[in-house]
């Protein structure tokens, strides 16, 4: 019973190679089709990940080529230490074949999800763009104040900070519903995530939204707003901030790229 | 329950997007290790070394420019190096600098921090004075095989007699055995203190004095045949599962430390200007993370660290790591890497920090 199993693996265990391989070039490509790209990584290296996914499956198919050719042709496998190629594994073959198959079933299994309000959360609310984050020499807004998105509204308060500047001008904005508890209950935080390379440096930025009645739990945390209003200077935790008075609230549906750049 | 849920969702999508953004880096890291490492033949390059220790150094740290070669792979090529002769300031240059200094590193550290350019070329910079510093305290030690494996320093030459003190009466009192060639200096050379890839122009010209032939730039490649395509396959499949594991596994951690951590926890320590550099120091040295994507990892802590301790990672990780001290261990003795590991170390820490201090 073990013989035959082990028999059975000997035979199989050639093919985790090319399979691991293969797995991976379809999840990249997966994820380009079905548009999930945009919540992983910056449009910018699209082409590469889809360079890199056609890559695999083309290496894939080689090595699976080789493998036929060893078990039904009785070709000699091609072994890398016949040559002086030296080369020396950390892990044993089997235990990393294991760990990229494994990573691409889930990744085929589980659709990766927008950070939401506690990642927010978690990375610190803020109207100002980290240092880290490219500082443009020079940005052109929309003429018309209700055109600029959020993004361009933080922009525009980097460079100038005196939100008493921007009191009286309309607003219309996209973003997701957060309920900071710093904030008062007639308040909600509007945000929105900027990456500059992939999801492993989204920023959140947003303003704060005065709701016009008291309720806010009629807009769920995590949901997407549409917001009219126009600007106004309120003091929230002993700060002068720039806020948005709400006029128009209307639920949308998640964007199909959550991200602003 | 849900704030857990959260955590897993946000933490799974960070691990991916680093996979999907690395994976095509190193698939092409591969391809381009596997076909210089098939197709170049390294005993013409060897035939370029300068004989200055400095210049030797800092020539074996540009040298990764030929060779894109990240941890896993240098340390088999300066292995190779080493026993075909070349001196030590060379290889020890090559086996620090391999990982960082090559293109494709080096694009992909420019793509993940686009907005801070000095981070791409100060790892740069960094890591070559360090190479280089390396190779050079090195090659002070005539006689390297003290520090190496006994499998590996069987290959080496002995060192040359005119370092010797000729009036010791212990060593020329009687005649010693053994080939000698005469002629290409003042004395006679033993066979054993003429590196390999020497030895094959010296026996040519007895009777002049020993010149290297410089080969045609041309001849550095070798006719890719069939059998070698073949190879150059196989050795990216290897490479690609070696590294992809150790990849998932880095991801994985970075996943872990970026949702798990509380936020006061990670600012506290990633903010002060030392004990940032120390964290990253102990994070490069046990996430083994090829080089050519470990700037993808480093980014995760971009907004939380201070810039010079995320250098300190992208300088020190390459050189140093839980797989590579495993690595370097088959060429060199515990007493030797330790050594490399505290000078590499300290090095790096001076140098990051002057950056936080001086530049931030």
């Amino acid at each position: 019973m073990v013989n035959r199993f082990l028999r059975k693996w000997h035979r199989y265990q050639p093919w985790l190679e090319p399979i691991a391989l293969i797995a991976w070039g379809f999840l990249m490509l997966k994820y380009w089709i079905t548009g999930k790209l945009n919540i992983l990584i910056h449009p910018n290296y699209f082409a590469l990940t889809i360079i890199g996914g056609l890559g695999l499956l083309v290496m894939g198919s080689l090595k699976a080529r080789q493998v036929w050719q060893t078990q039904h042709q009785g070709k000699p496998p091609v072994s890398a230490n016949a040559t002086n190629l030296q080369h020396v594994n950390f892990f044993p073959p089997n235990w990393s074949n294991g760990l990229v198959l494994g990573a691409a079933i889930l990744g085929l299994l589980i659709t990766p999800q927008t950070f939401g309000s506690q990642t927010a959360l978690q990375r610190g609310l803020t109207e100002s763009l980290p240092n880290t984050r490219i500082q443009p020499q020079s940005f052109r807004t929309a003429a018309k104040s209700e055109e600029r998105s959020l993004i361009e509204w933080i922009r525009l308060l980097n460079v100038n900070p005196e939100p008493d500047s921007y009191t009286g001008q309309q607003v219309k904005v996209t973003g997701f519903v957060i309920y900071p508890p710093s904030l008062p209950d007639n308040y909600l935080w509007l945000s929105r995530f900027v990456i500059t390379c992939c999801a492993a440096d989204a920023y959140p930025v947003g303003l704060p939204v005065l709701l016009p009645e008291e309720n806010q739990f009629s807009y769920p945390q995590d949901s997407w707003l549409e917001i009219e209003g126009e600007m106004i200077t309120q003091t929230l935790e002993n700060e002068r901030r720039l806020t948005i008075k709400a006029t128009k609230l209307t639920p949308i549906p998640e964007p199909k790229n959550p991200y602003n750049y | 329950m849900t704030t857990l849920i959260n955590q897993l969702n946000s933490g799974f999508t960070l691990f991916l997007s680093l996979l999907v953004e690395a994976i095509p880096f190193l698939l092409l890291g591969v391809l381009f290790s596997s076909v210089l490492l098939l197709l170049v033949d390294e005993r013409k390059l060897l035939s370029f070394v300068p004989s200055h220790p400095v210049l030797g150094a800092l020539f074996g740290s540009l040298v990764g420019f030929m060779f894109p070669v990240c941890e896993c792979g240098n340390v088999p090529v300066s292995r190779r190096l080493l026993m075909q002769g070349i001196p030590g300031p060379v290889a020890i240059g090559f086996l620090f600098a391999a990982p960082t200094i090559n293109p494709i590193v080096i694009w992909s550290t420019w793509i993940a921090f686009r907005d801070q350019p000095e981070i791409v070329v100060l790892r740069v910079l960094f890591s070559l004075i360090i190479a280089t510093t390396l190779g050079w305290l090195f090659g002070v030690q005539k006689d390297l095989r003290p520090f190496l494996q006994p499998a590996i320093a069987r290959f080496l030459p002995s060192p040359h007699p005119k370092t010797k003190n000729t009036t010791d009466d212990k060593s020329s009192t009687l005649l010693q055995s053994g080939t000698y060639f005469i002629g290409s200096s003042n004395q006679p050379v033993p066979l054993e203190s003429i590196p390999p890839w020497k030895a094959e122009s010296t026996l040519k010209k007895k009777d002049k004095k020993v010149v290297i032939d410089r080969p045609a730039l041309k001849s550095l490649f070798l006719h890719p045949s069939k059998e070698r395509l073949n190879l150059i396959l196989e050795n990216m499949v290897q490479e690609f599962r070696e590294l992809g594991g150790v990849l998932v596994i880095g991801s994985l951690i970075a996943a872990i430390i970026q949702v798990a951590m509380p936020r006061e926890f990670i600012l506290s320590l990633g903010q002060s200007p030392v004990s940032s550099i120390i964290a990253m120091l102990l994070l490069g040295g046990i996430v083994s993370i090829c080089s050519t994507v470990d700037a993808f990892f480093a980014l995760s802590f971009a907004s939380a660290f201070t810039g010079g301790s995320l250098l300190a990672f992208l300088v020190f990780g390459p050189m140093i790591d839980i797989k590579t001290v495993g690595l370097m261990l088959s060429v060199f003795k515990s007493r030797a890497v330790i050594y490399m590991m505290i000078l590499a170390a300290q090095l790096t820490f001076l140098l990051t920090l002057a950056v936080n201090l001086y530049l931030s």
